[in-house]
C-alpha cells in the first residue's frame, strides 16, 4: 500500500464521518416533526486496495429511513375507526343533553304534568284554572316536540353541510398524493433519495384514512395506489379522483356523493354514498357523518315522532268523544289528526308539526255527555279522567307494550347507550391508536439521546481520519527527507 | 423497545389528560350530588330513575286530589249533620203534635216552623263548595233544589276521583238520593222533601191522623240521612287510608331514586382525594423525567 492510499482512505473517512453528522443534524432538527421517520447512514467498507485487501475506506452506502410498512396501514385502519366514532360522538354529544331529563325536566316532565293537568280538572271539571292549566301544560309539552325535532334536524343539516368541506378536504389530499407518487418514482429512478417525500406520503395517507376508509399498497415503482376501503379506486399512477356532492332526490334533497375516476370524464360519476357509509367501524368522518345524517338522528327523530303521534291519537280519540263546556262535541284536541292505527305508518316530522286543535278554555272536552241538556251538567268529569288516565294506560308501541312515559323513557335510554357505546369505542380506539402511534414512534421516532452518542461517535471517528491525513502526511515528508 | 424523547412526552400527556378526566369527572360528581348526570353515564339507570321520578309525581298528583277530595267529603258530612237535627226537628215536632192535647192554633204555629225547617233542608241541599253544589252530582253549576218546589234538578251520577292508580272514590252524595228519596221522587228511599209537605199540611189542617201517619216517614228520614252520613264517613277514612298509604310510598320511592342517582359522598370525596394525589405525583414524576437528558452532561 502506497503512504498516498492512506491519505485516499482519511478522505473517504472525513466524507463519510462528515455525512452521518449531516444526517445526525437532520433527525435532531426534525425531533418534532409529525409523520417524520429517523434516517441513518449506512457506512460500508470501500472495496479494493492492493494489499492483503483491506480495503479501500468508507463510503455512505445509502441513507435508511427507519420504518414499519405494517405498522403504518394498522395506524391508518385506526385512523378511519376513529375519525368515524369522534364524528359519531360529537353528534350524539350535541343531541344527549335534548334528552336528558335528568338534569332539566325535559319530555318527561312536561308529558307528565300535562296529564297531571287532566286530573286537576277532573278534580274541577268547569274551573277556569284548571282549563287554563290543561291548555298551557299542553302548549309545553307541544313546545319540547318542537324544540327537540327542530334540533334534531340541526343536526342532521349540519351533518349534510359539512360533507362539502370533507370532500374537498379528501380531494385536496389524494390529489397531493398522486402529485407525490410521480415525484417519488422520478427521484428513485435516479438512484437518489425520497425519504422526505415518502414520509409526507404517509402523513397524507394516515389523515386521509381519518376522513375515509381507505386501503393503499404501493406498486413496485414506489407509487402508491389508493382506494376506498370498498371499492372505487381514489389514486392510481398520478392521477386522482374528485368527489363531488349532488342533491339526492330519494334522500329528501340531502347530498349524495358522486365519486369520478381518476381520469375519468367528465358526468362519468357514480354514487359512492352507500359504499362510503356501509364500510364497517372503519369508514373516517365522512362515513360516521353520512351515519349521523342516515341513520343516528332518524332513529330517536323515528321514537320522538312514534310518541307524538300515539299521544295525539289516543288524546284526540277520548277527547273527540267528549262534550265541552257549550256541549260542542267531536273536536279533536291535537292538529294534525295523526294517521290512525301507529305504528305501521307515522309521518316523519309528525313531532314538529303536532300543534294544539282546541285553543279556548271552554272547548276543552271534559265531559262524557252534553252538560246543556236537562239532567246534566259541567261537572261531568267523566272524560277528563280517562284522559289523565291514558298516562298509565299500556299501549302497543314498537318497542313492545309500553306505556306513554315508559316509552320515552325508553328512547333517552337509547340515547344514552348510544353515547356510552361511542365513549366506550372511542376510549378502545384512543389507547389503541396510543399503542400503534408509541410502537411507530420507538421505530422511527428521534431520540436525542441516540442522536447525541452518534453524533459523538462521528465526530471522534471525523478527528481520527483527520489526524490519519496528518500521520500520512508526516509519512511523506520523512520519506521526502529520506531522499534529501 | 427504543424510548424516544417523543413517546415520553406522549406517555405523559396521555397519562396527564387521563388523570385530568378522572379528576373532571369525580368533581362533577361531588359538586352534583349525583352518580348520572347525563343518559350516557349509566343508561339503564336512567330509565329507571324517570320511571321511578313519573310514579313519584303520580303519587303527588293523587295526594293533589285527595286534599281537595277530602275537602268535599267534609263539607258533605258536616252538611249532611246539619240536615240530620233539622230532621230530627221535624221529627220532635211530629211526635209532639201527634199528641192530642194541642190545640188547631199550636198546630198551626208548629206549620210555620216546619215550613222553615223545609227551606233550611233545601236550602243545606244547595250548599256549595268553592262555587260548586256538592249535592247536584254532574250538574255542580246551578242549584239542584228548587227553593220554591223542592224537586231535585241536579243528576245522579258519582263524581269520581283517582286516588291511586286505577282506583277510584267518589267525592259527592247526590241530593236526590239524600233528600228526595231517588228519581223519581220516593222511588228508592224516602222523599223528606214531600214527607215534610205532608206534614206541614196535616198540621195545618189539624188533621191528627195524617201527622201520626207522617211520624214513620219522619223516622226513614231521620236513618237516610245517618246512612248517608256512614257512607261519607267511610269515604272518608277510605281517602285518608289512601293519602298515609302515599305518603309511605312516596318516601320509598324517594329512597330508590336516591340510591340509583345519588353519589355515596363519602366514596368520592375520597376518590376525589386519592386521585388529585396521583396527579400531583404524575405531574412532579413528569417535571423530573423530562429533566433527564445526554444534553445536560456533553
Amino acid at each position: 500500500m502506497s503512504i498516498l492510499g492512506i491519505l485516499d482512505i482519511g478522505r473517504t473517512a472525513l466524507a463519510a464521518q462528515k455525512a452521518a453528522i449531516e444526517v445526525t443534524g437532520q433527525n435532531i432538527a426534525n425531533v418534532n416533526t409529525p409523520g417524520y421517520s429517523r434516517q441513518t447512514a449506512v457506512l460500508e467498507t470501500a472495496p479494493g486496495g492492493q494489499d492483503q485487501g483491506i480495503g479501500n475506506g468508507v463510503f455512505v452506502a445509502s441513507i435508511q429511513r427507519s420504518y414499519d410498512r405494517f405498522l403504518q396501514s394498522q395506524i391508518n385502519d385506526k385512523n378511519s375507526a376513529s375519525g368515524e366514532q369522534t364524528t359519531e360522538q360529537a353528534a350524539l354529544q350535541r343531541m344527549q343533553p335534548l334528552f336528558n331529563d335528568l338534569a332539566a325536566e325535559g319530555l318527561s316532565g312536561s308529558l307528565q304534568k300535562f296529564f297531571s293537568a287532566w286530573q286537576d280538572l277532573s278534580m274541577n271539571p268547569q274551573g277556569e284554572a284548571e282549563r287554563q292549566s290543561v291548555l298551557a301544560k299542553a302548549q309545553t309539552l307541544m313546545d319540547n316536540f318542537h324544540q327537540i325535532s327542530n334540533s334534531l334536524t340541526t343536526v342532521k343539516q349540519d351533518a349534510n353541510q359539512s360533507l362539502g368541506a370533507l370532500t374537498n378536504d379528501i380531494n385536496n389530499k389524494t390529489k397531493q398524493i398522486a402529485a407525490l407518487n410521480i415525484q417519488i418514482m422520478q427521484a428513485e429512478q435516479n438512484n437518489g433519495s425520497a425519504n422526505t417525500l415518502r414520509d409526507s406520503r404517509d402523513l397524507l395517507l394516515k389523515d386521509l384514512a381519518g376522513k375515509v376508509g381507505i386501503h393503499s399498497f404501493e406498486q413496485p415503482d414506489g407509487m402508491v395506489t389508493v382506494s376506498l376501503a370498498r371499492g372505487p379506486v381514489l389514486v392510481e399512477g398520478n392521477r386522482s379522483a374528485t368527489l363531488d356532492l349532488q342533491a339526492d332526490a330519494a334522500n329528501s334533497g340531502l347530498y349524495g356523493i358522486m365519486l369520478t375516476a381518476p381520469g375519468g370524464a367528465a358526468g362519468s360519476a357514480t354514487d359512492v354514498t352507500s359504499i362510503i357509509a356501509e364500510s364497517g367501524s372503519g369508514s373516517g368522518e365522512l362515513g360516521g357523518t353520512l351515519r349521523v345524517r342516515d341513520n343516528l338522528v332518524n332513529g330517536f327523530a323515528a321514537g320522538l315522532d312514534e310518541l307524538a303521534s300515539t299521544l295525539a291519537v289516543k288524546v284526540n280519540g277520548l277527547h273527540a268523544a267528549g262534550f265541552a263546556l257549550n256541549g260542542t262535541t267531536g273536536v279533536d284536541f291535537f292538529t294534525p289528526p295523526p294517521a290512525p292505527v301507529p305504528p305501521a305508518t307515522i309521518a316523519a316530522g309528525f313531532s314538529a308539526g303536532i300543534a294544539l286543535n282546541v285553543t279556548t278554555t271552554a272547548g276543552i272536552a271534559a265531559a262524557s255527555t252534553d252538560p246543556t241538556l236537562a239532567g246534566n251538567g259541567t261537572g261531568n268529569n267523566v272524560n277528563s279522567l280517562a284522559i289523565a288516565d291514558l298516562k298509565n294506560l299500556t299501549l302497543t308501541m314498537s318497542g313492545g307494550k309500553t306505556t306513554l312515559t315508559g316509552f320515552y323513557g325508553s328512547l333517552v335510554g337509547k340515547v344514552g347507550l348510544a353515547v356510552q357505546s361511542s365513549q366506550q369505542n372511542g376510549a378502545q380506539n384512543s389507547a389503541m391508536l396510543k399503542q400503534l402511534n408509541m410502537l411507530r414512534e420507538s421505530t422511527s421516532g428521534v431520540s436525542l439521546d441516540e442522536e447525541l452518542t452518534g453524533m459523538i461517535r462521528y465526530q471522534k471517528a471525523f478527528q481520527g481520519a483527520a489526524h490519519l491525513i496528518t500521520t500520512g502526511q508526516q509519512m511523506m515528508d520523512t520519506v521526502l527527507n529520506m531522499v534529501r | 423497545m427504543r424510548i424516544t424523547e417523543g413517546i415520553i412526552a406522549n406517555n405523559i400527556l396521555g397519562n396527564l389528560q387521563l388523570g385530568q378526566q378522572q379528576l373532571e369527572r369525580l368533581q362533577q360528581q361531588a359538586s352534583t350530588g349525583m352518580r348520572i348526570n347525563a343518559p350516557g353515564d349509566d343508561p339503564v339507570s336512567t330509565q329507571q330513575v324517570l320511571q321511578l321520578k313519573g310514579v313519584l309525581q303520580d303519587y303527588d298528583q293523587y295526594t293533589r286530589n285527595i286534599i281537595t277530595g277530602s275537602a268535599w267529603l267534609g263539607q258533605s258530612d258536616n252538611t249532611m249533620a246539619g240536615m240530620g237535627s233539622v230532621v230530627a226537628r221535624a221529627h220532635e215536632i211530629a211526635m209532639t203534635m201527634a199528641n192530642g192535647s194541642y190545640s188547631a192554633t199550636n198546630r198551626a204555629n208548629a206549620a210555620v216552623e216546619l215550613k222553615q225547617l223545609r227551606s233550611e233542608l233545601i236550602q243545606q241541599g244547595n250548599s256549595q263548595m268553592a262555587g260548586r253544589y256538592i249535592f247536584g252530582g254532574f250538574a255542580s253549576d246551578k242549584p239542584p233544589f228548587d227553593a220554591t218546589t223542592g224537586a231535585y234538578a241536579g243528576s245522579d251520577d258519582a263524581v269520581k276521583m283517582e286516588v291511586g292508580q286505577g282506583s277510584y272514590v267518589s267525592i259527592n252524595y247526590p241530593g236526590s238520593r239524600l233528600l228526595s228519596g231517588g228519581t223519581p221522587p220516593g222511588s228508592s228511599g224516602v222523599d223528606i222533601i214531600g214527607e215534610l209537605d205532608k206534614l206541614t199540611t196535616a198540621l195545618s189542617t189539624n188533621d191528627v191522623t195524617g201527622i201520626r201517619a207522617a211520624l214513620p216517614a219522619m223516622d226513614a228520614a231521620q236513618s237516610q240521612i245517618l246512612a248517608a252520613r256512614t257512607d261519607v264517613g267511610g269515604r272518608m277514612n277510605r281517602v285518608q287510608n289512601a293519602a298515609s298509604n302515599l305518603e309511605s310510598l312516596k318516601l320509598s320511592q324517594t329512597a330508590a331514586i336516591s340510591d340509583r342517582q345519588d353519589v355515596d359522598i363519602l366514596q368520592v370525596i375520597s376518590d376525589l382525594t386519592r386521585q388529585q394525589t396521583a396527579f400531583q405525583a404524575a405531574l412532579s414524576s413528569a417535571a423530573k423525567t423530562s429533566k433527564l437528558s445526554l444534553l445536560d452532561y456533553l
